[in-house]
């Protein structure tokens, strides 16, 4: 598997198809990993691939204009890599995809309190094969950490069931723990705009400062940018220090977005993006 | 909470709806004046923010009033209005926001009266809902 990759990853380099590639090493702890930008055939040692290889490197693709590109992708990430062109971030000639089967990446905030275990998007999850893609490296074929039949949005769900003052009390607590250091925002592939909203002074948009107000509009607003574009690669709830459940606002959305459009992000890059298409006969019933 | 008087933002599309609120105005049609009007080009222009914005600033509700669809003077504004807000209206309703505090319309330039009506209806709906606490930290 290992081997295979670093071979591909080589011979890339090599012929000039790319000239990084984004991959994950071993980092300091001996333990987890960490993204690795290779430039030289020789960096391609230290490749690292298993559970631990957490990352999206989807959103670094921003970080190398005009360089071709090869990225090892888990199947979420590819998803995403789709969004990207579906909204011409990137040109699929530019990028070559090593496509990984995955069996799902550890959940290094449980796995530290000792509880090993596959990180709850894993359960979910759509497809080991990711796609687009334009090598497989296959698994070892051990059983996957998918939950067949489990409802995806089964906490979604719960919580729509609750009543409105609970779901405020609730979200009002999340957010208030919310120190505003945009991490979600920098790991996410999908927020790519050179000047995000919430760094604006001219106009500005919501309060800079940690209060109720500004928490919540910035909350809801990095949900609502992810409307149709979130592939559930989960980097945001994995890199927020506070540890506010962002995948049950994204899950929404993309329940809602599922019902009332029937549309999956990330599923065909020739598809139009959500909010940039629209059907004559979309529900119109919450409208006077 | 009978001398609550809500503040309400309304964002009307420049070709229909504003022409509406006119035209109850120059019919001399009596609705309450709790409503702010903010005149956008397209109910197309309208962007999720500036409803937020509304609501983490005090406004107690907020309207997005436009061209019924098929009549967009841009031809397909209102489409793109109403497949982001029917996200946004159901997001707002998920972490609590009362759904009342978020309302869309349409409202055509001979709709003056419907006009009215909508607006009755919309203080009422507002009043009963209460002052939003989203934009006011003592609440937090």
């Amino acid at each position: 598997m290992l081997k295979e990759l670093k071979d591909i990853s080589k011979e890339l380099l090599r012929t000039g198809r790319a000239s990084v590639i984004l991959a994950c090493r071993r980092s300091s702890d001996g333990v987890s990993a960490m993204p690795h930008f290779i430039f030289k055939e020789e960096d391609t040692d230290a490749m690292v691939l298993d559970s631990y290889c957490v990352y999206n490197l989807s959103g670094y693709i921003k970080d190398f204009p005009g360089r071709k590109i090869g990225i090892v992708a888990k199947p979420c990430d590819a998803r995403s890599i789709t969004v990207l062109l579906q909204e011409n971030q990137l040109r699929r000639e530019d990028v070559s995809i090593i496509g990984i089967e995955c069996r799902g990446v550890i959940d290094e905030k449980r796995s530290r309190s000792s509880d090993m275990g596959f990180a709850e998007k894993c359960r979910d999850c759509k497809s080991s094969t990711p796609s687009p893609r334009d090598y497989l490296i296959k698994g070892d074929g051990k059983t996957d950490k998918k939950d067949e039949g489990r409802d995806e949005y089964v906490s979604i769900r719960k919580s729509e069931a609750k009543s409105p003052a609970e779901r405020f009390k609730l979200w009002q607590g999340e957010f208030s723990r919310c120190i505003r250091c945009y991490a979600c925002r920098q790991v996410c592939p999908m927020c790519y705009c050179p000047k995000c909203v919430a760094d604006q002074a001219h106009p500005s948009w919501f309060s800079r400062a940690t209060g109720v107000s500004g928490n919540m509009a910035w909350n809801v607003t990095r949900a609502i940018h992810m409307a149709g574009r979130c592939t559930s690669c989960g980097e945001c709830e994995r890199a927020c220090p506070a540890g506010i459940p962002l995948m049950e606002l994204n899950k929404k959305i993309e329940k809602d977005v599922k019902e009332l459009f029937g549309y999956e992000a990330g599923e065909d890059a020739e598809q139009k993006p959500l909010f940039s298409s629209f059907d004559k006969n979309d529900p119109d019933d919450f409208i006077k | 909470m009978s001398d609550f008087e809500p503040k309400i933002a309304a964002f009307l599309c420049n070709w229909c709806s504003y022409a509406g609120a006119d035209l109850a105005g120059t019919s001399r049609m009596e609705y309450p004046a709790n409503v702010k009007i903010i005149r956008v080009p397209c109910s197309g222009r309208m962007n999720p923010l500036f409803v937020l914005k509304c609501l983490a600033n005090g406004s107690d509700g907020v309207l997005i009033s436009g061209c019924h669809i098929g009549d967009c003077h841009y031809s397909e504004g209102n489409y793109h209005a109403r497949r982001r807000f029917a996200v946004l209206k159901r997001f707002l309703e998920y972490i609590g926001i009362d759904p009342r505090r978020f309302q869309m319309s349409w409202v055509s330039a001979s709709e003056g009266d419907k006009w009215a009506e909508l607006i009755d209806e919309l203080v009422d709906e507002i009043k009963e809902a209460g002052p939003n606490r989203m934009g006011n930290d003592k609440y937090a």
